[in-house]
């Protein structure tokens, strides 16, 4: 205030007078550019973990050089969190404008409107919807509209620890059966003294294949598509399994969490998503590689291609903005080479082409896919109803529990089709 | 309050306030206000209404009578969630109220260090509300941790107590118990204001320690110690980030840690059922609110207040 002193009353309008002129002409300056020409904002949550987040965050950073009119915000959480939040900020009107996504959730937010439709985008140039590999270019549309653009492909593989497969002697190989898997890992409990899986009973996506195999499926277009007569007997067998001691001691796999059972050396096999074992591999001391997933006529193993993407929020007041970074995220191959096979494999030749594997794990895991490719395995994704979610945690917690003993079987097959009822009715 | 303290009694009798006055202090006191309104009182009568509702956080509630309460009693895990919360209570709050008394009396005799070790035994509940420590415990209490290790220097190998449906809830106890701190804080207050002629006319007719305990200390502390009863039960019913944390989110193994408020938090944001998170949050309200009528009423058995006050 002191430095006012010197300045008469008039000097001070004039100063006054200036200033209103100069504001005059920068709401001029944004009015004659229209609204969309000024610096954007948008958005962009995700789940994962802090590599995920360093690697998201170079991505960002070469956007905005690209783009210096659209800012990106980020923020994550881990997987199971970040739904809580998603929900919370949704139902509450203020949805970040770019998502993270998953099969599991397209129909439940598509019948609350909660997704962004990016085929009117698309049109207008916004997003480029052309160089998808095959059979992810439509994978996240409904009932004609566009609710996504995969990031990247992956498929539900067994892990295994490959010293220990190798010192046991079980041979793996497309085409393998149960049965086959079966002897292994009595091979490797009996000669390595450790347990062959980490236990797979409540891991839905392996469920899913095993009923596929056998001409049904999880979910149908309705709901559920197995009954209790199907499950009983898999998780009988299971519970039997872990007793035994040829899946892992399900106590211990519940401590490590969230490290997996099999980076810790309490199994030697774990049934999950391929891009997984780059994850493995920086957590475990052994070394890692894919087997194919078991059939029952060593042939058919039910596999799809999974995939993470990126949807628009409806709420969005920048969806040429959204579409311009989901269009860069999934083509743009400087983000492949920084992503690498983080987010399963590049949807897009370009970025596939971009980003050449040089550590073990990654090469195993394009080497497996481009082999389940070759093989002509692959079948189309089923879609999963609102409230798969809800269905798929259901699951995983109640096999989970009844391994430990909590409840038998049949308790626990009851209980899961009760949840399910609920949740996908009042999902 | 204040007028009728000692010493107040000489003041003259306050003038009737204006109603300019009367203005000035409602002015001053709207923020908190609005805040009540807005922040409290608004939510907690939405909620009451959408604990008749079937809401999933994007359609309109729809309106169901008293379904999710029926539903409720007819669900394993939610029974399972008063079961674990009743026996949290009952177990964890007498045995940290213990725990507290027990070490305020240590503290209360004059000795060398003593505000060291009072500080010593307090820190833990400044930090105890915190994440960060029952991510600790979390860590003491894994599968070959420090509790595991020393539990097999006894030749007792039994594993962590994390990954053991049995054992976790004692870990979660343990994690209570340690955070003594406050109550501890105040039976210290209590204890020094027993006075000692009692002690010294006790001990000149033979009393040992154990008498003049029973005898005087717990009927002249008893006030503090309803006070630290009620105020403990209300919040063991409301324990939630130590079962979250310690269980890696899941509630788990098997719904050993499943507490009432981490049941309410999973149906509520994890499978969108609001209507039904919201029933289950005005039950809890009105059974803190029947425990806490009990002790209320059981008070007037047990706790001594000194007539006339001194």
């Amino acid at each position: 205030m002191s430095r006012n002193q010197g300045m008469d009353r008039r000097q001070m309008l004039k100063l006054a007078g200036f200033s209103a002129a100069g504001l005059g002409l920068t709401a001029a300056g944004c009015g004659s550019g229209g609204g969309s020409n000024g610096p954007v904002t948008i958005r962009h949550a995700w789940w994962g973990a802090d590599d995920r987040a360093k690697k998201v965050q170079e991505c960002v950073a070469l956007f905005e050089k690209k783009h210096p009119k659209i800012k990106v915000k980020t923020d994550f959480q881990q997987y199971p969190d970040f739904w809580k939040k998603f929900n919370t900020q949704a139902a509450g009107g203020n949805p970040p404008d770019v998502i993270q996504n998953a099969v599991t959730f397209l129909r439940k937010y598509e019948a609350k409107n909660v997704l962004l439709d990016l085929n009117p985008q698309a049109k207008k140039g916004n997003l480029e919807l052309e160089g998808f590999r095959a059979g992810l270019e439509k994978f996240a549309e409904i009932d004609g509209k566009l609710l996504g653009v995969p990031v990247g492909s992956n498929s539900m593989a067994l892990v295994i620890d490959e010293k220990v497969f190798e010192k046991a002697g079980v041979d793996h190989g497309l085409g393998w059966t149960w049965d086959d898997w079966y002897a292994g890992l009595q091979k490797i409990k009996s000669g390595q003294g450790i347990a062959g899986d980490s236990g797979p009973h409540g891991v839905m996506y392996l469920y899913d294949l095993i009923l596929r195999q056998n001409g049904k499926a999880f979910f149908t277009e309705e709901g559920m598509g197995f009954g209790e007569n199907e499950l009983l007997p898999y998780w009988t067998e299971a519970l039997a399994r872990v007793k035994s001691g040829v899946y892992a001691d399900q106590k211990k796999v519940e401590q490590i969490k969230p490290a997996s059972a099999l980076a810790k050396g309490l199994s030697a096999g774990e049934f999950t998503w391929d891009n997984f074992s780059v994850r493995y591999s920086a957590e475990g001391k052994s070394s890692y590689s894919l087997a194919p997933i078991p059939t029952t006529d060593g042939k058919k193993t039910g596999q799809y291609l999974g995939s993470l993407m990126l949807s628009g929020t409806a709420r969005t007041k920048h969806p040429a903005e959204v579409a311009t970074f989901i269009s860069f995220m999934t083509h743009d191959p400087a983000v492949a080479r920084i992503m690498g096979y983080d987010r399963g494999v590049p949807a897009t030749t370009a970025q596939f082409e971009a980003f050449q594997p040089t550590d073990a794990p990654s090469k195993a895991i394009g080497a497996y896919e481009t082999e389940i490719a070759k093989a002509g395995v692959l079948e189309p994704i089923t879609p999963h109803p609102a409230g798969a979610d809800v269905v798929e945690a259901a699951f995983l917690r109640i096999g989970g529990d009844m391994s430990l003993g909590k409840a038998s079987p049949e308790d626990s097959v009851k209980q899961f089709f009760s949840e399910a009822k609920t949740a996908l009715a009042s999902n | 309050m204040e007028r009728s303290g000692p010493g107040r009694k000489t003041r003259p009798a306050p003038q009737p306030r204006g109603h300019r006055e009367n203005l000035t202090g409602y002015l001053f006191m709207s923020p908190w206000i609005a805040g009540f309104l807005f922040l409290i009182a608004g939510p907690m009568v939405f909620s009451l209404y959408l604990a008749f509702t079937d809401y999933n956080l994007f359609d309109a509630p729809k309106w169901v009578g008293l379904k999710n309460f029926t539903d409720m009693f007819a669900d394993p895990r939610w029974r399972q969630s008063v079961k674990v919360t009743s026996w949290y209570v009952v177990i964890g709050t007498p045995v940290k109220l213990a725990a507290a008394l027990a070490v305020a009396m240590l503290l209360a005799q004059k000795r060398w260090g003593q505000s060291f070790y009072r500080a010593a035994f307090y820190a833990p509940s400044l930090i105890g509300a915190s994440v960060s420590a029952a991510i600790v415990w979390r860590a003491l209490f894994s599968d070959d941790a420090v509790v595991d290790r020393g539990q097999q220097l006894f030749g007792i190998d039994a594993g962590g107590w994390i990954g053991d449906p049995q054992m976790i809830i004692y870990a979660l106890v343990a994690l209570t118990v340690w955070q003594f701190g406050a109550p501890m804080v105040i039976f210290l207050a209590g204890l020094k204001q027993v006075p000692r002629e009692l002690y010294e006319a006790a001990e000149v007719d033979g009393a040992g320690p154990w008498r003049r305990f029973w005898s005087i200390t717990l009927p002249m502390i008893s006030p503090v110690l309803f006070f630290n009863v009620l105020l403990e039960t209300i919040h063991s019913f409301q324990i939630f980030a130590s079962a979250y944390i310690v269980s890696n989110g899941s509630c788990g193994p098997a719904d050993a840690t499943l507490v009432y408020t981490c049941y309410l938090y999973d149906q509520g944001f994890a499978n969108s059922r609001m209507g039904f998170a919201s029933a289950m949050a005005w039950l809890l309200l009105v059974a803190v609110g029947l425990v806490t009528a009990v002790l209320f009423w059981s008070q007037k058995r047990w706790v001594h207040y000194e007539e006339g006050g001194r």
